[in-house]
């Protein structure tokens, strides 16, 4: 442990800067939560790796398809599949969806610079030209609704940004699980430790995007684009996901005409560390629909800890959400860790003072959220 | 038969008390469970041999008890009893299946919950004024015990304020029995010689008098009434379901039995004030109800204010009246015992009734999704939504009614809209919303707890969408009851349209032909 020299700090969630100033985490590390935390990212692991498919399938073969009808098939459409997806009883790629359109909608990062870029539109260019270049009716609309094409081609650059980020996150809890399975994994400093590693063994992997039409491949976000996995896919997706969100039906009714959404989409705190763990009635809220595909793969040791509760498995997705939002609040403090100016455990009184700052800075957004009731 | 359907449950409930050592308390609830089914049985058998297109008494016994006092031990079934008995056999089992199994005392609780059953169906079977009375006093005193023992914290005030009212209404009962025997000059109780005799209307009157405070009380109608919501809030789930379901329609059966069946000429002649006292019962009911924060209250001025429909059925006079008015009785008993049911789960679940500290309970995770959806069921019956027994009930009644009494039935329709308005407040209040902190941890509700209030729903739902099971077996009977010599009782029968109350039965509410030809016959 280090020691501050630094005055106590006075902020309203003190507590959570004196434990990331002295090397713990924004969870308290309880052999419990690590269990939970652990358990949580192994099963949401397995879900991101669908989901990343997924993404990456839509991205490479449903572009500029106007009605997809099968794109959460990956290109295996039969009678069986058809009856299986519309039981319900699947992972729901929609969740994927959902999370590709608030990065879109909030941007942030490289990818949001770079496909409004010249470049982008440019490479857009061609690749429409050479899916339509036989239907004279499209490019004919192409050249009266100019924006309505490249844009559907900016969405399918997050679908493959988004799916390039996940196949990374997916790997850090998978590999994360294996660890602790084989005893490597004790609290929840090593879980923020090993998430950190692989963010940063991962931060300059490149993020690129192309598209094959008749054997042709037209490359829309080129490695010389310099999009990189941490900064221009992973910073954003932090600051969308788990931050902003968007305002779902939930357990609040929102009104925009009363105000009650703010207009600056930056002050937007909707994101999985404010969300509502209890679900009222309406089907189909996103993060219900993540813990649904997630309550398929727990794994025995958190199931049982569930199956221990009061309510035994009735309020599964509740407690399942519970549990990912304290394992979120392992994935942010490794964020924060990973972003922070200097290392958190200087000794240098200037770094220290920095580093309060801005840990000052993100505890100002974590007031709303779960954070106290996630280690309560 | 008949005399199986009293003398099981008093056996039971003398084979648990008797019942040598100390026994586990499952014992007590398996014997007083078995008893019960077997009651219900007997009631299943008695459907396929009960013939409902007599309106004579069925079944009966008539065994001279005490000839001196003119008492004799005389059963029969008729179309007006049938429902309340097979009713009765019915929510007993119900109760003490919702009884908490770890209840204290309990050899001596199920066997004051067999001596209520036999009590009451031992009522609703006497063709003795005498044995009616005997019986009607028998079930106060295990539901005096029921509420006082096992009760809420106001249980003594609760069951010694039930005990004098019902005492009371006992004496009045009785008064007006001896007086019909003294009057008349009859040697005996029997139901079927006393219901002949013709007397004076002035007579009549002078007899109805106690008779309708007694059963007034018993109903209850305002301003007879006050028992009532502390009996309900103090008595336990099971208890209250028995006091809804079956112990209050005592009060209206006697209505009908011997208020119209003794003095049917009396009872005539002041059934338009009985018609506005019905009115003001149900719209003061209401207006209760809605300033009531306790869901259990709600329910019970609820309960005043619907049964006061029975009241103002029956003072119309007529065959459609007065089988709504045994619609009613049924319809009120399913739907009530269903909503203490559901009240009840949701006291034992969250600790309280209190509608301002409940919230959110139709949350599908962490709340109580299904008794919720239940509940709201049992509201939208009790609203009187097409599609369940609620509606048929009340539409008959107001359709029977509006002719003969238009303002007073006017008025009832005003307290059935306020049935929604009382019902939707406590369903937003307590069901919607997010579960506060507090309540985020309740515990589960297990199937068993669900089972008694599915078996309700269904029973709701099926008279709802099919009522000719239910109007079968009382059309003869109720028709009887309102006619002398083939004349329809109420002074207003005129105003009824025969040919319409015959096209609307057969159309609108798909009953048997039987009523239909009947009528055609009589009139």
């Amino acid at each position: 442990m280090v020691s501050t020299t630094l005055e106590p700090s006075k902020h309203k969630l003190a507590e959570y800067i004196h434990l990331l100033e002295s090397g713990q985490a924004l969870l308290k590390d309880s052999p419990e939560h690590v269990l939970e935390v652990v358990g949580i990212l192994h099963s949401y692991g397995v879900v991101l790796d669908a989901y990343s498919n997924n993404l990456c399938y839509i991205a490479d073969n449903q572009f500029l398809v106007f009605f997809p009808f099968f794109k959460y098939f990956n290109g295996e459409v039969s009678r069986e599949r058809l009856f299986h997806h519309w039981w319900h009883e699947r992972i729901n790629f929609e969740y994927a969806e959902y999370c590709m359109k608030a990065m879109l909608w909030h941007g942030g990062g490289g990818l949001d610079a770079y496909v409004d870029s010249p470049e982008f539109r440019e490479a857009v260019e061609k690749v429409i030209q050479a899916k339509f270049k036989n239907n004279w009716v499209i490019l004919g609309l192409h050249n009266i609704f100019t924006e309505f094409l490249p844009e559907q081609m900016r969405q399918m650059a997050y679908y493959s940004g988004l799916g390039q980020f996940w196949r990374v996150m997916s790997d850090i809890f998978m590999s994360l699980s294996a660890r602790y399975d084989k005893g490597e994994i004790k609290s929840i400093p090593d879980v923020v430790q090993h998430i950190l590693d692989g963010l940063v063994a991962d931060a300059n992997k490149p993020i690129t995007y192309k598209v094959t039409i008749e054997d042709k491949v037209y490359e829309i976000i080129p490695q010389s684009a310099g999009l990189t996995f941490l900064m221009d896919t992973g910073v954003p997706y932090v600051e969308a996901i788990f931050f902003r969100g968007t305002p779902f039906p939930g357990t609040i009714s929102y009104n925009a005409q009363a105000y009650q959404i703010p207009h600056d989409q930056a002050r937007f705190a909707y994101g999985a560390l404010y969300a509502d763990p209890l679900p009222v009635g309406s089907a189909g809220i996103p993060p219900t629909l993540l813990m649904q595909d997630m309550r398929h793969y727990l794994p025995e040791y958190l199931h049982e800890v569930y199956r221990k509760t009061l309510r035994e498995e009735d309020d599964l997705r509740v407690q399942i959400c519970q549990t990912f939002q304290r394992s979120m609040f392992c994935v942010t403090t490794a964020a924060i860790k990973g972003l922070a100016p200097h290392p958190l455990n200087t000794t240098d009184p200037e770094e220290q003072k920095a580093n309060r700052a801005y840990l000052e800075n993100w505890m100002d957004r974590f007031v709303t959220s779960q954070i106290l009731k996630a280690n309560s | 038969m008949l005399s199986a359907l009293i003398w099981l449950p008093l056996l039971g409930a003398l084979a648990i008390g008797l019942l040598p050592g100390k026994t586990e308390a499952n014992r007590f609830r398996s014997i007083a469970l078995v008893v019960a089914s077997i009651v219900l049985v007997v009631n299943l058998l008695l459907i396929f041999q009960f013939d409902p297109n007599s309106a004579q008494m069925q079944f009966v016994e008539n065994l001279p008890w005490i000839e001196w006092l003119g008492l004799n031990y005389h059963l029969g079934i008729d179309g007006l009893s049938f429902p309340l008995v097979f009713l009765n056999s019915l929510l007993t089992l119900i109760a003490i299946f919702a009884t908490n199994k770890n209840i204290e005392r309990s050899r001596l609780y199920y066997s004051m919950l067999l001596l209520l059953s036999a009590g009451a169906v031992g009522a609703f079977l006497a063709q003795d004024l005498l044995l009616f009375f005997l019986f009607y006093e028998v079930e106060i005193i295990p539901l005096y015990f029921l509420i006082a023992i096992w009760g809420g914290k106001r249980r003594a005030y609760a069951a010694m304020k039930f005990l004098l009212y019902t005492a009371l209404s006992g004496i009045l009962v009785l008064a007006s029995f001896l007086g019909v025997v003294w009057l008349s000059g009859d040697s005996n109780f029997d139901y079927e010689s006393l219901r002949g005799l013709g007397l004076p209307v002035a007579t009549q009157l002078l007899l109805l008098a106690p008779l309708l405070v007694g059963l007034f009380i018993k109903i209850p109608i305002f301003p007879f009434h006050t028992w009532l919501p502390d009996a309900h809030v103090e008595a336990s789930t099971p208890i209250s379901v028995l006091l809804a379901g079956v112990l209050l329609k005592l009060g209206t059966y006697g209505l009908l039995r011997f208020g119209v069946g003794l003095f049917p000429e009396g009872w005539a002649a002041i059934a338009p004030w009985m018609a506005t006292l019905a009115a003001i019962s149900a719209l003061y009911g209401a207006s209760c109800a809605i300033a009531q924060k306790d869901m259990k209250k709600v329910v019970a001025y609820s309960s005043i204010a619907h049964m006061a429909y029975i009241l103002i059925a029956a003072a119309a006079l007529t065959p459609l009246s007065l089988i709504a008015a045994v619609l009613q009785m049924i319809s009120h008993g399913l739907i009530s015992a269903l909503l203490f049911l559901v009240v009840g789960v949701v006291y034992k679940k969250t600790g309280t009734r209190d509608v301002d500290s409940l919230t959110g309970l139709l949350n599908p995770e962490r709340g109580l999704p299904i008794t919720g959806s239940i509940m709201i069921l049992g509201v939208m019956a009790s609203c009187g939504i097409p599609g369940m027994v609620g509606f048929i009930a009340e539409f008959l009644v107001f359709r029977s009614t509006f002719p003969i009494f238009p303002i007073q039935t006017l008025l009832c329709l005003v307290g059935t809209g306020l049935t929604a308005v009382y019902f939707l407040l406590v369903v937003n209040r307590v069901f919607f919303g997010r579960l506060t902190e507090k309540l985020e941890r309740l515990p589960q509700v297990k199937w068993s707890e669900r089972a008694p209030a599915f078996v309700l729903t269904a029973l709701i739902i099926a008279f709802g969408i099919q009522p000719n099971w239910m109007v079968r077996w009382s059309e003869a009977q109720t028709t009887s009851l309102a006619t002398i010599d083939g004349q329809i009782l109420s002074q207003n029968s005129q105003k009824l349209e025969i040919s319409e109350l015959k096209n609307n039965f057969t159309q609108n509410i798909s009953t048997p032909q039987i009523i239909s030809t009947e009528m055609s016959q009589r009139y």
